[in-house]
């Protein structure tokens, strides 16, 4: 049996790099053009390139986003984006748009075409249906429960993919354009304004029925599916995703490197103890920054999988700085500074190989070996000295939280 | 082009069919007009015996527990006279497929549908329609049906669907702010953004909820140079007064260059309402760093 695929979202060169050493098997990005999340700083052709070689030195792969809902002028360009894509040895491309799946046979043929959630495939006959068309993957609409992926999975012909982690959309993907109307930015071009999360009075006839402490929301708590990992392994779905282009390096290598290991647990164990499940889920939280649930995993989104009064947005200030690279003889560690931290804080490094270490940053230097007492000024370099051997990608947090 | 209107109460199909040329019916995969197997039998019955169109809406997204019921259904309905069946979910393509029946499929992607190479893709499968999306220009419209002329239907009055979601919004706020209250299914409630003033109605069934534009979206305009290329036109009626329904499939039954604007300023007059072109000659290709 294939070990199942962890997916990670990037939304530039620097991130995909970090999905990748953190352990994603393969990693989704967007071009400049033709993708959903435009705020997302959208890879350019080059950016591409670099990260196809790159992946490919780790032996992973890398999927593009072509998944805009295409109007007439959208198209233009593609073909050429199409063979580029190939060229450069990306692996597949995921799509919205049906008619692409022909025109990628005929001009891109190595490129996968997997269909993307804004299609909505929810049962296994709209599966079969995608297949029909020529689709190499489908990625199942996330109003799924687990018992219907399981059944799904039990009857599909073609590769799965589920998401597992991340934001969801409120409503069907593609089925929901309150922000065209609102702010007309175009929810399936890219321009989506999360209206879903905005604050609404509810009406009936004239009469105001909100709660004026409480007004309604449509805003969902974000998705960590991790409890149903080895379900989704033993039903033989075929990649787990991860949601969040937008996201940070931090949140990437935290949430790849936990699914990573807990793939890899179950796989050499058989399964996961509770305990081993409870580690996962807290090593989780330490990314999220939304209240997180199983979504529709197991069943009905009842209200305690909406966010009220809050949009539930917060970033999290934990992460305090990157390892660019160390040098063992002096023990010193070249660092960028991401978030604030004093000398004498206890700190935490991880990283692709390293789980968890904890320091006290006692020597923290500047370019001209003065010691600092703050780092505060996010980009800028800083020494520290580190008791134990780290790496470059390694990244450093507060550990009291 | 077809003039059909979308059935809300049986009890209007006697005043409605001398002004159409068919009528969409609800199913119990639809957003809106529930209809069992029974009621649809009899409404295809009467429709039939005079002589006009009828088809069946089935625009609900379908989970793998309900496929067999899907099933059940589809094949049920497929064995009446209907004209055409609107379907959303893909998996009725692949059910029709097998049954020998996608000649009779008319695909509704409501908010994914928005090009001539994607609605070339359908028909290529067989499918006999495609509906558009409504986030279009007329620009856009009339150069996808003009490349397939007579092969798009296309909804040119009505409210216009903002949103679908399988979550019960309203079930869960009223549990959230412990209100017990009846909203089930109740074309009377909507929601205002609370930096907005305008009202976008919501309505919720045992499928999900669903969420509409404030406004009434209309082409009286620009529907007569379209209607030689169009297959259908169809009129939503949800959240539309009965009264303003039957005017309207009466005014776009007759429309022509010479009295569009005497229709519409008398339709304006005898039913007010917040009438829009909606995105006819207004993109909605703004992106965020904009």
């Amino acid at each position: 049996m294939n070990k199942i695929e962890l997916l990670a979202p990037a939304k530039d060169l620097a991130k995909a790099k970090i999905a990748i050493m953190y352990g994603a098997d393969a990693v989704y990005v967007g071009g400049k053009s033709f993708s959903l999340r435009s705020r997302a700083s959208n890879f350019d052709n080059e950016s591409l390139k670099e990260i196809c070689g790159f992946a490919k030195s780790y032996g992973r792969k890398v999927f593009v986003t072509v998944n805009i809902v295409f109007h007439d002028d959208d198209y233009k360009g593609i073909m050429d984006y199409l063979k580029y894509l190939e060229e450069i040895g990306v692996d597949a491309i995921i799509i919205s748009s049906l008619a692409l799946i022909p025109i990628v046979k005929k001009v891109a043929p190595k490129l996968e075409c997997h269909i993307s959630t804004q299609l909505s495939s929810l049962n296994s006959a709209s599966v079969e249906a995608m297949k029909e068309f020529g689709a190499d993957r489908v990625v199942l609409a996330r109003e799924a429960s687990m018992d219907q992926i399981k059944q799904i999975a039990s009857k599909s012909s073609i590769p799965l993919e589920v998401f597992i982690h991340g934001g969801m959309c409120s409503n069907f993907s593609g089925r929901c354009v309150l922000s065209n109307r609102m702010t007309l930015r175009d929810a399936n071009r890219g321009g989506c304004a999360h209206s879903c999360r905005w604050k609404y009075h509810l009406f009936d006839g004239d009469e105001i029925i909100s709660n004026p402490n409480c007004l309604m929301s449509m805003s969902s708590k974000d998705l960590r599916a991790s409890a149903y990992v080895e379900e989704m392994i033993r039903s033989g779905v075929a990649s787990l995703k991860i949601e969040g282009r937008m996201k940070s390096e931090y949140y990437i290598g935290q949430v790849v490197k936990t699914y990573r290991r807990m793939i890899d647990e179950i796989y050499a164990n058989g399964g996961l103890s509770p305990e081993r499940l409870a580690y996962y889920d807290e090593e989780l939280t330490k990314a999220e920054n939304r209240p997180a649930d199983d979504g529709f995993l197991s069943g009905e989104c009842d209200s305690s999988k909406h966010l009220y009064g809050i949009n539930g947005a917060g970033v999290t200030h934990d992460y305090v700085a990157y390892i660019h690279s160390y040098e063992p003889t002096r023990s010193i560690a070249l660092i960028e500074v991401k978030n604030i931290f004093h000398r004498g804080d206890e700190l935490e490094v991880f990283g692709p190989d390293i789980d968890n270490l904890r320091f006290k940053a006692d020597n923290i230097y500047d370019y001209d070996w003065n010691d600092v007492e703050l780092a505060n000024k996010p980009t800028q370099l800083l020494y520290v000295r580190m008791p134990f051997k780290v790496s470059q990608g390694c990244m450093i947090r507060k550990v009291n939280r | 082009m077809e003039l059909l209107v979308t059935l809300r109460k049986k009890q209007l199909l006697e005043k409605l069919l001398p002004l159409v040329d068919g009528v969409i019916a609800g199913s119990l995969f639809t957003s809106s007009y529930d209809s069992s197997i029974e009621d649809i039998e009899i409404i295809c019955n009467y429709i039939k015996t005079r002589g006009k169109k009828v088809y069946i809406v089935m625009d609900d997204f379908v989970s793998e527990d309900e496929l067999p019921d899907l099933y059940y259904y589809f094949r049920v309905i497929s064995k009446l006279d209907v004209d055409g069946i609107y379907f959303h979910d893909f998996g009725i393509y692949d059910i029709a497929r097998k049954d020998d029946m996608v000649s009779k499929l008319i695909y509704d992607g409501k908010t994914v549908l928005c090009n001539a190479l994607d609605t070339a893709f359908l028909l290529k499968r067989g499918i006999d329609s495609v509906v558009l999306s409504r986030e279009l220009t007329l620009e856009e419209i009339t150069n996808i049906v003009k490349a397939n002329p007579k092969q798009v239907d296309l909804q040119i009055f009505g409210h216009i669907r903002l949103s679908y979601s399988k979550r019960k919004f309203l079930k869960n706020y009223f549990n959230e702010i412990n209100r017990e209250y009846d909203y089930l299914n109740k074309e009377t409630m909507s929601l205002v953004e609370e930096q907005r003033d305008y009202r976008l109605p919501i309505i919720e069934n045992d499928h999900g909820t669903y969420i509409y534009s404030d406004y009434v979206f209309e082409m009286f305009n620009e529907i007569n140079d379209l209607k030689k290329y169009l297959k259908r036109g169809i009129i939503d009626t949800l959240f539309i007064d009965d009264s303003t329904v039957m005017e309207v499939c009466r005014d776009y039954r007759r429309i022509s260059n010479e009295n569009k604007e005497f229709l519409k300023q008398n339709l304006l007059q005898s039913h007010p309402d917040n009438y829009s072109s909606g995105y006819l000659y207004q993109r909605t290709n703004i992106t965020k760093d904009e």
